[in-house]
């Protein structure tokens, strides 16, 4: 039957691969097995494979495709330029239409449904909140405790759709806002600290009411209806801004690649999209924020992969955590992936775990007890690997507070 | 009981994979070859391997060993269908810094074991471009060279012993710590053997103190030929620099495009040279270097400014045969070597070949040992361009060894250039080879068809086959 969707992988994005290897000591989930079926290389023949009429879209097929934590850190070093995520954005496009009756009939769920209503989603937060209150967190099975012990203690939402805040001085531009979904009510700190960071680097900041979730679970999971539907949407929402900031890399990586969702308007509306750590690095370079002078010690930079690897942003989270006067630690010259992944931790949690407790043991071994991290995934993985004793933090609100403490 | 119900029995049935497209995925490795495989296994002790094999040998079934599978010369893809032995999970490496040694897992990455040392002021010498994935096993068994093997030699010389699983399921261990074991030099055997002579698990290796200094150099000269001059001369005047490397403009452009590194892509060729060692000694031979480059006409001449940048030109370099694919889905490259004065000549000739066959040449090789690797980009998917190809690969083989050279610098024969090898080698010389490997494996059981061509052993002709038994 080969391929049936539009999205599917195409000869030129799978021929593009000469099957050099060079990529599968990037790929944690083949450092952690050792096995093709683990590689991109592998899961690139297996897109073949079907595309060739070797196999059809199967169980084994869809093993090899959703172990895969679609981290990119293989594109990074691929000199035939593969666009490895396209493709299996397009492999996971294949599997939901042709397989729609495996377990994706709950995911499907979560992730249409809940993280694209922000009712359910603060029913779901509620049942958190309430969790923590009263400490349920001890009688989960240990699995899901991992990932509720994940989670910041929640603190009232603190942006509020519609609202524009004022730029502090000479102003520079209009940022409109992502909230996303999960950051919105689960981060708010983070939403705080990025408004009033992009207010002092001069932008005026305004929160379209009618943006929604920015679709990149949906798309992980080839969710192609929703996904479009959901990029359609804030392109619309965000038309009149003329910077998109974001504070989960994850979100902004997805909202770079519109041009996939949306089409022309996806394109033009990516070019307007920039993670929070470019903007602000950009206002340090330019003066418009001050770095400070207090000596604050050392904060571990731990690097999202939707940041590094897809947004290739490397410089900037530590150029904020050096101008909020603490010394960035590196903990890992590769780059590798936490295991948070999106859904990853709840579907592959084996891969999962071993891949958070290598990042945590990395943290440890760097001495520092403060982690800056860009990405809300990445966040809640490192806090419930590591346990007490460490802070997790965005490199911006590292900022936002010395800032404060600075004006003191 | 069956092959597969052994198998697992030995390794649990996370480490034997035999479902269908599993199985596929490990039949072929970096080059064009592709062949079936029976089931795919993963040991993780020299013991396991040793159990692996007496079951195969027991059900009659063919072994292939495989590293990481970059090879380009199909040495990991099966020729008849076989059992695949992956040995990637053989990763323990035990470093002796006073002995300047470490013994290493087969499926140690050539690159983390460089990692692994740097701190202590050591690395492993071997450097082929594709260091950051391919595996000590897969550089022993193909005594593969790499840029900085113009100085230090290709791995042969990095060797000290290698333990093997041989066709009878015995470990045994070639070699040793001293730097001359007496009794026959086996281990030298085993080194480049391809995975024909028995499964290596473990192999001894030298580590090398990294260089007190380092200079790299990237020149543009208007043609070919003054690259070529230009490296030629360097030696000639008696400076062997740690590494001589040349690529064309098409192959430059190509790995610009992926590194950004800033290689000249308007020039007709480059040369990456690196000089190493003593302070004062790297500062005499960077002049040399600059000198004979200004003699031949250079356009453009650049000194890395430091390790970023050097890294950068590097990483250009290592990507070229992946950066191919940006031009065209498949290549196909040979890996021959002329005598560096035959080199001038021989390019000329390689193009006009590649001409008047009307296939895509681009060349990027290691000029100071006169290793060429002229590869043809194409898409096989086409009809007949493989022929093509072969076609023009195997007169470019014939130019090469008429030069007076060799069939393969360091990427080994495997399957790919298997039927070249009576273009080098006599009748006489072909048998003494496979009688070698009858030795150590009387049955053929490990990578069959690989290598030798067909009636290699002269008493082939006239002698029944046993059944189990694969040539
Ligand atoms: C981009 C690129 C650049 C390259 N550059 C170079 C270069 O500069 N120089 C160079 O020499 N080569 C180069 N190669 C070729 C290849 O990388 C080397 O030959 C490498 O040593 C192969 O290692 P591997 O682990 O991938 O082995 P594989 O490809 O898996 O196997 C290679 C051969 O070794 C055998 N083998 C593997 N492991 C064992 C073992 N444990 N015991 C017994 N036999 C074994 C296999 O049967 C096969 O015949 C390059 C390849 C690529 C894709
Ligand atoms: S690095 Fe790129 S070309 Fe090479 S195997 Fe990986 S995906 Fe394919
Ligand atoms: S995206 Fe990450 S997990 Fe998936 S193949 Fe690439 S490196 Fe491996």
């Amino acid at each position: 039957m080969g391929w049936v969707t539009d999205h599917a992988p195409t000869g030129a994005e799978l021929n593009a691969c000469v099957r050099c290897g060079l990529c599968l000591p990037e790929c944690p989930t083949f450092r952690l097995t050792g096995k093709e079926s683990f590689s991109p290389r592998g899961r690139l023949m297996a897109m073949s494979a079907v595309a060739d009429g070797v196999v059809e879209v199967d169980e084994s097929f869809a093993g090899i495709m959703d172990s895969c934590l679609q981290c990119r850190a293989c594109e990074v070093v691929c000199p035939s330029l593969v666009p490895f995520g396209r493709a299996m954005e397009g492999a996971r496009a294949e599997l939901a239409a042709q397989m729609p009756s495996r377990t994706r009939a709950a995911r499907h769920l979560l992730v249409g449904r809940v993280l694209g209503s922000p009712g359910l989603l603060r029913m779901a937060t509620l049942a958190v909140k309430v969790g923590q209150k009263v400490g349920v967190g001890r009688v989960l099975p240990s699995l899901l405790r991992r990932g509720f012990a994940g989670i910041r203690p929640i603190t009232p939402v603190a942006v509020e759709p519609g609202s524009t805040y004022r730029a502090v001085g000479e102003r520079i531009g209009r940022a409109g806002f992502l909230t996303g979904c999960v950051m919105d009510v689960w981060f708010s700190d983070v939403h705080a600290a990025s408004i009033a960071m992009l207010q002092r680097a001069g932008y005026d900041v305004v929160v379209p009411a009618t943006q929604t979730c920015c679709g990149a679970l949906a798309a992980h999971d080839g969710d192609v209806k929703d996904t479009q539907r959901l990029a359609e949407r804030n392109v619309v929402a965000f038309a009149n801004v003329d910077v998109v900031a974001v504070d989960s890399a994850g979100c902004g990586a997805h909202l770079k690649d519109y041009e996939h969702w949306a089409g022309q308007a996806g394109e033009l509306f990516s070019k307007r999209v920039f993670d929070i750590t470019e903007l602000i690095d950009q206002a340090i370079a330019s003066g418009r924020i001050p770095k400070s002078s207090v000596d604050r010690g050392p904060v571990a930079v731990q690097d999202p992969c939707h940041l590094r690897h897809v947004q290739r942003i490397v410089d900037a989270p530590r150029n904020i955590v050096r101008a909020a006067g603490y010394s960035p630690v590196e903990i890992d010259p590769d780059g590798r992936c936490c295991g948070a992944a999106g859904m990853y931790s709840l579907l592959q949690p084996e891969l999962s775990r071993q891949l958070g407790a290598a990042k945590a043991d990395q943290v440890r071994q760097s001495h520092a007890n403060v982690v800056a991290s860009a990405n809300p995934g990445c966040e809640m993985q490192l806090r419930s690997h590591l346990g007490k004793g460490y802070e997790i933090v965005h490199p911006v609100e590292l900022l936002w507070r010395a800032v404060q403490e600075d004006d003191r | 009981m069956t092959l597969i119900g052994d198998l697992v029995e030995i390794l649990g049935p996370d480490r034997v994979l035999s479902e269908p497209l599993e199985r596929y995925l490990y039949g072929t490795d970096g080059g064009v070859a592709r062949g079936e495989v029976i089931v795919v296994v993963l040991p993780e002790t020299a013991g396991e391997v040793s159990d692996v094999v007496k079951a195969a040998k027991r059900h009659g079934s063919p072994i292939v060993p495989r590293g990481a599978g970059t090879g380009l010369a199909g040495g990991a893809a099966p020729a008849v269908p076989s059992v695949v032995v992956s040995l990637t999970n053989m990763k323990d490496i035990e470093i002796d810094l006073g002995n300047r040694t470490a013994w290493v897992g087969p499926g140690v990455i050539n690159l983390d074991l460089s990692k692994l040392t740097r701190s202590s002021g050591f690395h492993f010498a071997p450097d082929p471009s594709s260091q950051s994935a391919c595996t000590i096993g897969g550089n022993v068994a193909n005594n593969s060279g790499g840029p900085h093997c113009l100085a230090e030699g290709t791995t042969t010389s990095h060797v000290l012993a290698v333990e093997i699983v041989t066709a009878d399921g015995e470990i045994v261990l070639l070699g040793g710590p001293a730097p001359d074991p007496i009794g026959l030099d086996l281990r030298s055997v085993v080194v480049g053997s391809e995975g024909l002579l028995g499964i290596i698990t473990r192999a001894l290796v030298k580590l090398t103190p990294n260089p007190l200094a380092v200079r790299t150099i990237l020149a543009g000269f208007a043609t070919m030929e003054d690259a070529v001059a230009t490296s030629s001369g360097i030696v000639a005047r008696g400076v062997v620099p740690a590494a001589l490397e040349i690529m064309d403009q098409k192959m430059t452009r190509a790995v610009e495009n992926f590194v950004g590194a800033g290689f000249p892509i308007d020039a007709g060729a480059i040369l990456l040279a690196e000089v190493a060692g003593h302070p004062a000694a790297v500062e005499a031979e960077a002049r040399l270097v600059e000198q004979v480059a200004n003699e031949n006409h250079v356009t453009s001449l650049r000194v890395a400014a430091d390790e970023v940048e050097r890294a950068k030109l590097w990483l250009g370099r290592k990507s070229a045969f992946g950066a191919v694919a940006q031009l065209a889905p498949d290549y196909y490259l040979h890996d021959t070597v002329v005598p560096r004065t035959q080199l001038v000549a021989t390019m000329q000739k390689i193009y006009e070949i590649a001409e008047r066959h009307g296939v895509l040449m681009l060349n990027v090789f290691h000029a100071g040992d006169g290793n060429l690797h002229p590869l043809v980009a194409f898409d096989a998917s086409v009809e007949g361009q493989l022929d093509i190809v072969h076609a023009a690969m195997e007169e470019v083989a014939k130019v090469c060894i008429e030069a007076g050279g060799a069939l393969s610098g360091e990427h080994g024969i495997g399957l790919e250039k298997r039927d070249l090898m009576p273009l080098l080698y006599n009748e006489a010389d072909l048998d003494a080879q496979a009688r070698l490997r009858e030795a150590f494996d009387p049955d053929g059981l490990f990578n069959p068809q690989k290598v030798l061509p067909a009636g290699s052993r002269c008493a082939d002709l006239g002698r029944p086959i046993p059944t189990g038994a694969w040539l």
